[in-house]
């Protein structure tokens, strides 16, 4: 008996030693990063000597058509197993039935009581399951030149008439401007600072009250009338807001703590950071997130959360992090974070109380991807009024 | 055993029937393969995805719609904006790219010293990859830090900044000039090498007859390079027609609708608000209206085989 019981076992034991051979998993993943000194093989390798049966094939897709490649490869059957994914996108992928559920494996993770508290709430499904792994996260504030603010004996602005003032008042034209917009495309997070804080919405009847179109024409006018933003602003990008701000072409501008290793490079102490203006009674900022999700098609499942738990646990979430120059999403991260100068930080977390997420729906997808930068750019050049483009906005959220 | 085989003779002309009847079609076919399974099996799909209502992350939603796309389209400003933009961007591009590559040709025809590395040196904007240049001239015309404006600032030709691509009444005249530095050297090599061919007697007896350098150029050299112009600019047509990556990466056919085309507005449509049942719509309606120019070229290049 006691024989037969030792054979069984050695034979259960061969058989799943085999079993496990044959199976070395492999989880494809993608994901994007702006800086190509990138040390993803650093984590991969990391990951594959504490998981010998798991593969990671890690695949850089430029950000440019993530979106594009993703959807197109999820819907033509070849999509990877995981992937870092935005918030504005998660309605789509729901809609599509591509996610996959994490609740269970989240609730059973040691890692989950060291994430920053209120992330997983943020990042809920529109169905209130939970599909999606915080990452790494940023909020939008308001880069200015120390310099050329003392020079003017101006305080960095608290609310947008002292925005609008200190504008006016560093405007040199042609060869200084107050604030570089960002008018092309994903320039909607910056408008959202002066627009989506006075009451306008995305929602049915949300973007024309009239509250919300006097602040979107107070917008406008600072580049019609009032001209302390760059001629160019229409169809300027994210390289040319920042190369404007680092030629000192323009002494304010809106982004967050990703480019701040940049700026300080070539602008030393002569850039500092505040949180957004105050515009009326509000104040918001646009949470920028990033969040990794296993894709419901995926045959490797279990290996796939593996791998993404992971990338969200202390240092290895600080190690992705100082290539993506963004915010680690754990406390024990947080703790003694040294990736960014101390002034930055301090704008991000001032920040946080009036960060908010875009809502989650199918619309506010194609408003992100072509419908605010279409309109926004025929508002800025004249083509419409700024009332038009409210209109037209609103259409897309008409239910 | 004799009876059973084929005489020589019999045999020869039943493999010559087979080869010399069939031997093309069987050299064809693997292309004609290629072509049917990549180019037009996916036409055909178009034409088959154009009339249904489908968008790509509600698979299941998607109906069959009949002609109701392509009713939205011709009542959709946008089509009619990019459907003029289009003309725009055809009438003028090719045309100045034209110009340019016979005048380019013809310079580069003379004889100077280090003609070779001339020759060499002019294709280089035809060889940069159209995303290169693209980028290239997108910060050549930033008005912040690019080196046209400040060379223009600098001669005093303008006062201030020309925000180039920001500005929806130049935005498509400068990309258009973009693309004309792009294409004129397919057009120059091309000449070039119609120039070559025209005999050098035929100047000899005109000049001799006391014909000027102009009467040359009109009675010898553009006779002697009209094929050549006629067959590289239909190409060009269908080549300049299709071509969006510059646009694309230079303005993303902003600012507002001031640089969509009809392929550039296709491709938004279907791969980035990932709506296929219209953005098919705009891509047939456009082949159909390219079509009309395909035949053209087809039916020269006919006539040119057939000659």
């Amino acid at each position: 008996m006691k024989f037969l019981k030792t054979l069984a076992l050695g034979a259960a034991f061969a058989v799943s030693a085999a079993f496990g051979q044959a199976r070395a998993e492999t989880v494809r993943f993608w994901y994007h990063f702006d800086n190509p000194a990138n040390p993803m093989s650093d984590l991969v390798k990391k990951f594959e000597t504490a998981n010998p049966g798991i593969k990671v094939e890690a695949e850089n897709v430029p950000w440019n058509s993530y979106y594009d490649n993703l959807y197109t490869a999820l819907v033509g059957g070849n999509a990877p197993d995981a992937a870092m994914v935005k918030l504005f996108a998660q309605p789509r992928l729901a809609e599509m039935g591509a996610l996959e559920p994490i609740g269970k494996q989240l609730d059973a993770w040691k890692g989950k009581a060291d994430l920053l508290d209120n992330l997983l709430d943020l990042n809920k499904g529109p169905d209130g399951k939970q599909y999606y792994l915080p990452i790494q996260y940023v909020v939008l504030y308001l880069y200015y030149r120390t310099d050329l603010f003392q020079a003017a004996g101006l305080q960095p602005p608290k609310t947008c008439e002292d925005f609008r003032n200190a504008a006016i008042r560093l405007t040199n034209a042609p060869q200084t401007y107050g604030f570089g917009l960002r008018g092309g495309k994903g320039g909607w997070d910056q408008w959202g600072a002066f627009v989506l804080s006075q009451g306008a919405e995305l929602k049915p009847g949300g973007l024309t009250r009239p509250e919300a179109i006097a602040a979107n024409q107070w917008l406008v006018d600072l580049f019609q009338k009032d001209k302390v933003i760059p001629p160019s602003a229409p169809n300027d990008g994210f390289q040319e807001i920042v190369a404007a701000f680092k030629s000192g072409k323009t002494a304010m501008t809106i982004h967050h703590i990703g480019s701040s290793k940049d700026l300080v490079a070539a602008l030393g102490d002569k850039v500092s950071a505040v949180p957004v203006p105050k515009c009326g009674n509000g104040q918001w900022t646009s949470y920028g997130d990033e969040s990794l999700a296993i894709f419901s098609s995926s045959s490797v499942k279990d290996a796939a959360w593996k791998w993404i738990s992971f990338l969200a646990e202390g240092q290895n979430n600080v190690a992705f992090n100082g290539a993506t120059g963004q915010l680690t999403v754990t406390k024990s991260g947080s703790a003694d974070w040294k990736l960014h100068e101390r002034r930055f930080v301090e704008a991000t977390v001032q920040s946080l109380p009036f960060a908010r997420v875009l809502p989650q729906t199918s619309a506010v997808s194609e408003f992100v991807n072509t419908a605010w930068q279409t309109n926004m750019q025929q508002a800025l050049t004249g083509q419409i009024t700024p009332k038009q483009m409210m209109e037209q906005l609103q259409t897309l959220f008409a239910q | 055993m004799s009876r059973s085989n084929p005489s020589p003779v019999e045999r020869r002309t039943l493999f010559s029937w087979h080869s010399e009847r069939l031997l093309p079609y069987w050299l064809l076919a693997p292309a004609v393969v290629v072509t049917v399974v990549i180019v037009f099996m996916p036409m055909a799909q178009a034409v088959f995805t154009s009339f249904y209502d489908l968008i790509l992350f509600r698979p299941n939603a998607s109906k069959f719609v009949g002609f109701g796309n392509y009713v939205k389209l011709f009542n959709d400003p946008v089509f009619w904006t990019a459907l003029w933009n289009t003309i725009i961007w055809i009438g003028l591009t090719v045309p100045l790219q034209m110009g340019l590559g016979l005048v380019a040709a013809l310079l580069l025809n003379r004889e100077f010293p280090w003609r070779g590395l001339a020759r060499a040196l002019i294709i280089i904007p035809w060889a940069l990859p159209s995303v290169v240049i693209a980028l290239m001239w997108r910060w050549i015309y930033d008005p912040n830090t690019g080196v046209l404006n400040d060379i223009l600032i600098y001669l005093s030709i303008v006062q201030s900044a020309v925000p180039w691509l920001a500005d929806p009444k130049v935005a498509i005249y400068a990309i258009i000039a973009t693309l004309t530095w792009q294409g004129f050297p397919f057009f120059a090599v091309m000449i070039l090498a119609g120039l070559q061919g025209i005999p050098r007697s035929q100047y000899e007896a005109a000049s001799i007859d006391g014909a000027s350098t102009w009467r040359q150029f009109v009675h010898i050299t553009l006779p002697g390079i009209a094929p050549v112009l006629a067959t590289a600019g239909l190409l060009r047509v269908i080549w300049v027609a299709n071509s969006m990556d510059v646009i694309f990466v230079m303005t993303g056919g902003g600012p507002g609708y001031a640089t969509h085309t009809l392929p550039l507005y296709a491709f938004v449509k279907a791969r980035q608000n990932l709506d296929f049942g219209y953005g098919t719509a705009i891509a047939v309606t456009f082949t159909i209206l390219l079509g009309a120019f395909v035949v053209l070229y087809l039916s020269r290049t006919m006539r040119e085989v057939e000659r």
